[in-house]
């Protein structure tokens, strides 16, 4: 169980990261022009 | 596409992926040799066709870029390339912690396994190049044809498993190995899987884009302060 938890775990960790990371960004950059 | 829809647009890719892990932990039967850890399958297989489908961007980019030389076409590799990257990196590491407990270690020097750990190495290659270069035509002529080049690993990563003897397993879906219930919760989460990608894909495209017109400001915004100024002369 421990297994599946820390994969699942990474991924969405990973996925969500980065699309939350990447929204920001495009505000960021918005915002600047 | 503006912002605003490009944020509906990630909020229903996370409603869909809720939806997935319904499938994958709810629907789904647990396998009777492997265990629960078995669900690692559904997202593990689907991000490596997601991270497939973002290289295949790449190429067309490329292709595209080096034909027309299209500024878009090499925006929409540039976001190609990140994004599969991204996927590509959780193939691996989800990969990785299923082998600990099935195989007994995280890695092994198999086909499918060091021919995917070399796609990952060509398209970092790929963002490196578009890093450290000087931005412009030499440039992203230069990484189209790295990017272009470097899909030939798409078609050894995936047919790795039937032309080599491998440690990983051979193809499962297409060979009819899985019950009807599991290839549902597989198929939901691949079509949910290259929906996300697809998201991602649009919104980097959109973050180059806005880093484009924002380099373009840089280098022209001290030509026209100069020109004014002559003018002022």
């Amino acid at each position: 169980m421990i297994y599946l938890l820390t994969a699942y775990g990474f991924g969405v960790a990973m996925l969500g990261g980065y699309l939350v990371w990447s929204l920001l960004r495009v505000r960021e950059l918005s915002r600047k022009q | 596409m503006t912002n605003k829809r490009l944020e509906t647009a990630a909020a229903a890719a996370v409603a869909l992926m809720l939806v997935a892990a319904g499938f994958i932990f709810l629907y789904a039967p647990t396998d009777a040799l492997q265990g629960p850890v078995q669900r690692i399958f559904y997202l593990h297989v689907s991000s490596a066709i997601a991270a497939y489908g973002c290289f295949a961007v790449v190429l067309l980019g490329g292709i595209v870029y080096l034909w027309k030389e299209n500024a878009a076409a090499d925006r929409l590799a540039r976001a190609g390339a990140v994004v599969g990257l991204v996927f590509t990196t959780v193939t691996l590491v989800m990969g990785m912690i299923w082998a600990k407990p099935i195989w007994g270690t995280f890695w092994t020097w198999d086909a499918r396994l060091t021919s995917t750990l070399v796609l990952w190495i060509i398209y970092a290659g790929y963002l490196m190049i578009r890093r450290l270069s000087e931005p412009g035509r030499q440039a992203a002529r230069f990484a189209a044809v790295v990017g272009i080049f470097g899909f030939i690993d798409v078609p050894v990563v995936h047919f790795s498993v039937t032309w080599w003897r491998t440690q990983h397993p051979g193809p499962v879906v297409i060979n009819d190995a899985l019950p009807s219930q599991m290839l549902v919760a597989f198929f939901v989460t691949m079509v949910c899987t290259l929906f996300l990608a697809a998201v991602m894909i649009a919104i980097r495209y959109r973050i180059e884009v806005l880093t484009d017109q924002a380099a373009e400001k840089v280098v022209v915004a001290p030509i026209i302060a100069s020109s004014e100024a002559g003018t002022a002369r």
